[in-house]
């Protein structure tokens, strides 16, 4: 089952490598070409889009640092793994991405890709790369017989993306307006 | 995860594994919903893409009939005060709005040739600003962007800028060019990039300002700019 990976296998792995790809490059044209409405739904009790935009990032973050440990434990890093650590990375990975869409729909609708300062800039991009890596990293799963080091190193880039998605936005936003709600 | 469970490697991959499907499924039917609604209640400004004046009337009767509609839609906070300062959409010209107190001032301006100077009263945070010469600017504006669009010499953008502070911003002058009044706009973005037009007998691309100093060089003798900032209350609007 683990012979040497075939070349067939690799083709596969392509497929959802190029999905990834025009996931991303397709959620930035439209972060480009969609005039931005400055405004969308908002969640009550907040005050304001940025501050409810900010926690759910940052409860998506924590669900993250939950997937990192998750898979650790799944690779055998902290000893035997006990059976609910599959569960655990399962739900708290649905449980972050499912979080971090009304915001990356903010994001998309109201403000649109922007490069007007640096910060910025790399915020756009590496929105659009996370939702690419992460509709990769879905697909990948999908492959029983991908080389090893594939999941983790795809798991890696969805992880980083939105580490510095937050960093880039829920961070610069607490430091600027305090932790407001 | 999903590896470790012991399934003989057959190819038959259509129906292996589908919890990663329905994940991203419930992801896609969830953004979905939510542009659904945000078609149905977020009240974006009311873009005129026909051209030509939008219609006042129709702009400022329709939106708030639109936000009163939406009573779990928290209104957009509007700043009584800010600066925004930003390129239109292509990048083609740029624009700087100065919001004080329900009033609003806006400047557009190429570079080049095109410019207008806009004003007008603020509410809810809507902008519906005018010039003599028939240019419009029509959007709404909250702590996070002013967004909308603005017509002015025949030429029509859509933008959104950001808040900016100083030494971001508007800036004008009124110096005078062989003997006679000449105007200056300036807008200063964020990156310390600045774009302005000089109006005397014509327009032409305004003189370098030093954003710090306030000051310019225009026809030989330097002129000193004055800020326009509803932010820091500077400037008539």
């Amino acid at each position: 089952m683990t012979a040497p990976t075939s070349k067939r296998t690799n083709t596969a792995l392509l497929v959802p490598l190029v999905i990834g790809a025009v996931v991303a490059v397709a959620l930035g044209v439209y972060g480009n070409l969609h005039s931005p409405t400055g405004v969308a739904v908002n969640i009550a009790g907040f005050s304001s889009t940025q501050a409810v935009k900010a926690w759910l990032a940052t409860v998506a973050v924590l669900f993250a640092v939950v997937q990192l440990l998750s898979a650790l434990a799944m690779y055998g890093k902290f000893g035997n793994a006990p059976a609910w650590v599959g569960p655990l990375h399962r739900w708290s990975g649905r449980l972050a991405f499912l979080v971090s869409v009304p915001v990356a729909m903010h994001c998309l609708y109201a403000l649109g890709f922007q490069s007007f300062d640096t910060r910025v800039l790399v915020h756009s991009l590496l929105g659009c790369f996370f939702y690419g890596a992460f509709v990769c990293k879905m697909l990948v799963l999908r492959h029983d017989d991908a080389p090893g080091w594939v999941l983790p190193v795809v798991g890696g880039a969805v992880f980083t993306g939105l580490v510095g998605l937050w960093l880039s936005a829920s961070l610069w936003f607490f430091t600027k307006s305090g932790l407001t709600f | 995860m999903d590896r470790s469970v012991g399934t003989p490697a057959t190819d038959s991959r259509g129906m292996k594994h589908p919890g990663p499907l329905f994940t991203l499924l419930a992801g896609v039917l969830l953004a979905a919903g939510i542009a659904v609604a945000n078609a149905v209640t977020g009240s974006p400004p009311p873009v005129n893409t026909a051209g030509g004046a939008p219609a006042p009337a129709a702009s400022s009767t329709a939106a708030p009939t639109s936000t009163a509609a939406t009573s779990t839609t928290k209104a957009p906070e509007a700043p009584a005060r800010a600066d925004y300062a930003g390129h239109v959409d292509g990048g083609g010209a740029s624009v700087a709005v100065s919001v004080r107190d329900g009033h609003a001032i806006a400047y557009v301006c190429d570079g080049k040739k095109t410019e207008a100077w806009l004003q007008g009263a603020t509410a809810a945070g809507r902008l519906d600003l005018k010039d003599a010469k028939g240019g419009s600017l029509v959007g709404g504006y909250d702590a996070a962007a002013v967004t909308g669009t603005v017509a002015a010499g025949g030429k029509t953008w859509h933008f959104t800028a950001r808040p900016v502070t100083k030494p971001a911003g508007l800036y004008r002058a009124t110096p005078k060019v062989k003997g006679k009044p000449a105007r200056v706009g300036w807008i200063v973005l964020p990156d310390g990039s600045q774009v302005g037009i000089l109006t005397a007998d014509e327009s032409t691309a305004a003189p370098a300002l030093d954003p710090a100093a306030r000051t310019a060089t225009v026809d030989g003798s330097p002129v000193t700019a004055e800020s326009i900032s509803g932010l820091s209350g500077e400037g008539d609007f």
